[in-house]
């Protein structure tokens, strides 16, 4: 099952790399994984999303609430929320026309445009997958999950 | 780095005499340390803590005690392994937090194998570690190593100390965080310029560290309900065979009279994890000693036979319980109290919990059940447990011509008598040691539990000696694990310490062998030590014993412990033993309780028919 762990991280030295570790060191993998300041200059916000079944989660919920640095930490999953993610991508001309139509175009060229889109994850991986139906896709980059609690 | 000083209300009650003066950053590591109370410190120089180590002599020479003595001896190991593990036998055997200071790079790195072991073992320890200086840190700079990411991944927490001005709150907070809660080590990085700097010392104040202290806070303040306490006491009262699983936590939080108050109070049997050894008087009526892999057979068929296990600071480990779907199979209550969040249903599901310390739940419970006249009556189930304890006690062969390692302890303990401290190395003589020694009372046991350090007893002996000069300190130890941190052998006698030091010499890594024989057939790949030609005593007296025999005469072990433990100064014994004698009874991994093997001289169940489990409370009881 997926879930999406939403981490308020002091701003210290190492302590993202503590969280990140905590997860390699107990088996996950990390899906994906954002950070970045917030208003508060001495907190950052990390959003994760790990598969693994509901009792694993839980655990690994619990030792990342035993590091210093976390002032918080939720599962969100179970919870209302909402999320988003952005994507852009660097494909070629030809799906040029489609793309004006489904997403934002930041650039085109002769042979290769880049498009920006962002939404849930489902709508981004759906909007790639119908993206390299009409064109070839060169390169990919997703920004990674933002969450709240709704 | 956090600047910001957490400053609470009544802070000005009471001023540090040197609040307001201007010291460098290694000036303010030697008082913060002297703040928390130290008496003693472990540690070996080098470059990056050269700052540090001048401050600590300076500090001693100013502040000399009347009888000439230095108020923060600095004691110097072999190598910077063991000086931590001598802080952490400190730690074991005190109860307060141990320190030890060393430099950058290997000094460092020799310190990840202890911190990771107190991490493992809830043991609170500060380490100091000397860094390249700020301006260096991440080019390749002689001795540097990213000490935060490598202790980051092994310690309680560590601290990059990049600001001088959050040193002292920085170092405040350490000894604060590897005390609380659930103990464990903290490293405190600190580059060479830093401990240059001169920045003003506050005397007070520590970091934020909020969402930390607010979930200890919560922890601690939230009190067991009279609701919890009732449902604790109705899955009681619907048990007839209620056993008590008592694990580090009990030593931990000084929870030892807690535990043995609640026992006698309503009569129930007490096995300890091997970390909980010494959390209750192993010679007590109600006491099962140690369960698991190696555990008295009697306490692993009491935990089949139990329907109540009420779990205290254990955490369910994978040498206690082999197949948790197997472990305790008749229990229809697992109640459970810890300080860790973690640990509560993380192997098995508990019917009834609370998060909280254990000493003042335990007293609570106890309250709460007397003032509701809780009453059961568990005589058929001690009954059962003193047949356990007699059919299938611990026993091993008395008629061999060979010194058996079983009696080697038994003879020291009918002397120390269950009040001596004794630390171990890793292997069979740890196991031994963990059930034929008798301890009367916690903090005397100190082993490598978790991690399984070998090389962890002479150390932990030294420092223990250092907080207990007023009590016998045994190291029983094992051929090879004495051989890891052998260099300590001298360090001993360099502070004319009185440690005893025990080899019980079975001419290799007898656990490693008994695995091979029993899973490898009986290939000892480099496990036997017959080819090496190291002389215990000869290399003892080369480091200054003056006292170091070998034993080899099953006759002379009375006499020849007598003289060894009467000796006053460090003494050595190496003990030619039976290197066939093996650790049972043994739980196989993977196997449950009742596949457990005894050996030849432990009685099985297998071959003494069980008597049927008593259900109905009898008229006469034992309290
Ligand atoms: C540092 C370390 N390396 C390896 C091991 C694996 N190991 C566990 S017990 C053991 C043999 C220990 O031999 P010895 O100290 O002589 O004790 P004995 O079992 O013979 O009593 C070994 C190699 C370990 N626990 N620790
Ligand atoms: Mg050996």
């Amino acid at each position: 099952m997926r879930h999406l762990i939403s981490i308020l991280l002091q701003n210290e030295a190492g302590a993202l790399a503590r969280v990140a570790g905590l997860f390699a060191a107990r088996g996950y993998n990390i899906e994906s994984l954002t950070v970045a300041a917030t208003g508060d200059e001495e907190a950052s916000r990390l959003s994760l999303v790990v598969y693994g079944d509901d009792a694993v989660v839980e655990q690994i919920v619990k030792q990342s609430r035993k590091l210093v640095d976390v002032i918080s930490i939720e599962e969100l999953t179970t919870r209302q929320h909402v999320e988003r993610e952005l994507v852009v991508v660097r494909f070629a001309a030809s799906g040029l026309a489609w793309a004006n139509s489904h997403a934002r175009v930041l650039s085109s060229g002769s042979d290769q445009c880049v498009a920006e889109f962002s939404g849930h994850a489902d709508d981004v991986d759906e909007f790639l997958t119908q993206l390299a139906i009409r064109a070839t896709v060169h390169d990919v980059a997703r920004s990674g999950l933002a969450a709240l609690a709704s | 780095m956090n600047a910001q000083l957490d400053t609470p209300g009544d802070i000005s009650s009471k001023i540090h005499p040197r609040a307001g003066q201007a010291l460098t950053g290694a000036d303010v590591v030697v008082q913060v340390l002297a703040d928390e109370g130290l008496d003693v410190l472990f540690g070996y120089s080098g470059g990056a803590i050269l700052p540090v180590y001048d401050a600590i002599f300076r500090h001693n020479l100013e502040n000399l005690r009347a009888d000439g003595s230095e108020p923060l001896p600095l004691i110097v190991p072999a190598n910077e392994q063991g000086a931590c593990f001598m802080a952490a036998g400190y730690a074991r055997a005190s109860g307060k937090v141990g320190a030890a200071l060393v430099t950058s790079g290997p000094g460092a790195t020799n310190a990840v194998t202890p911190v990771r072991d107190c991490t493992a073992d809830s043991i609170p320890l500060v380490v100091i570690s000397g860094q390249v200086p700020t301006a260096s840190i991440g080019t390749d700079a002689f001795q540097e190593a990213p000490i935060s990411t490598i202790m980051g991944a092994c310690a309680k927490h560590v601290f990059l100390v990049t600001d001088a001005s959050a040193l002292e709150a920085t170092l405040r907070t350490a000894f604060y965080i590897a005390r609380s809660g659930r103990p464990g080590p903290v490293v405190v990085d600190i580059p060479k310029d830093v401990q240059n700097t001169v920045v003003t010392f506050e005397g007070a104040g520590e970091l934020p560290v909020p969402g930390y202290r607010a979930r200890l806070r919560a922890i601690e303040q939230t009190p067991l309900s009279d609701a919890r306490c009732a449902e604790f006491f109705a899955a009681l009262k619907a048990s007839s065979r209620p056993l008590i699983y008592a694990g580090g936590g009990i030593i931990t939080d000084g929870a030892r009279d807690a535990l043995r108050d609640f026992a006698h109070s309503f009569g129930l049997p007490v096995t300890t994890t091997l970390m909980g050894i010494g959390g209750y008087d192993t010679t007590d009526p109600l006491a099962l000693h140690m369960l698991g892999m190696h555990g008295t057979a009697y306490a692993n068929y009491a935990v089949d036979d139990c329907d109540f296990i009420f779990a205290l600071g254990a955490r369910f480990d994978d040498r206690v319980v082999g197949v948790p779907d197997k472990f305790a199979p008749l229990a229809r209550t697992i109640a459970q109290i810890d300080i860790d969040p973690a640990e509560i249903g993380k192997v098995k599901q508990a019917d009834w919990f609370h998060t909280g310390t254990l000493r003042t739940s335990l007293e609570r419970l106890r309250a709460w059940g007397i003032a509701h006249g809780f009453q059961a009556n568990y005589s058929a189930w001690h009954e059962h447990i003193g047949q356990l304890k007699s059919r299938h006690r611990l026993d091993y062969d008395r008629q061999s011509a060979l010194i058996q390692p079983y009696a080697v302890i038994e003879a020291i303990n009918r002397i120390t008598r269950g009040h001596a401290i004794i630390s171990t190395g890793v292997g069979q003589h740890q196991m031994w040691s963990a059930q034929y020694f008798d301890f009367c009372e916690p903090r005397r046991w100190l082993t490598s539990g978790s991690m399984g350090t070998m090389g962890f007893g002479l150390p932990a002996a030294i420092g223990a000696q250092f907080a207990r000069p007023d009590l016998v300190v045994i190291d029983v130890d094992g051929d090879a694990s004495i051989r890891m941190n052998l260099g300590e052998l001298e360090t001993v006698t360099t502070y004319n310490l009185p440690v005893k030091v025990v080899v019980l010499n079975n001419v290799g890594d007898g656990m490693v062998r008994q695995w091979q024989k029993l899973f490898f057939k009986g290939r000892f790949s480099a496990s036997d030590k017959s080819l090496h030609k190291k002389d215990f005593v000869k290399a003892a007296e080369a480091d200054g014993f003056g006292w170091a025999q070998r034993l080899d005469d099953p006759a002379a072990i009375e006499s020849t412990i007598a003289q060894f433990l009467a000796f006053e100064g460090p003494a050595f014994l190496e003990v030619m033993i039976d290197p066939d004698a093996g650790v049972y009874p043994m739980v196989g991994p993977g196997a449950c309780y009742a596949q457990m093997v005894t050996g030849d001289f432990i009685a099985s169940r297998d071959e003494v028919p069980a008597a049927p489990l008593p259900t109905v409370a009898s008229p006469t009881g034992m309290f």
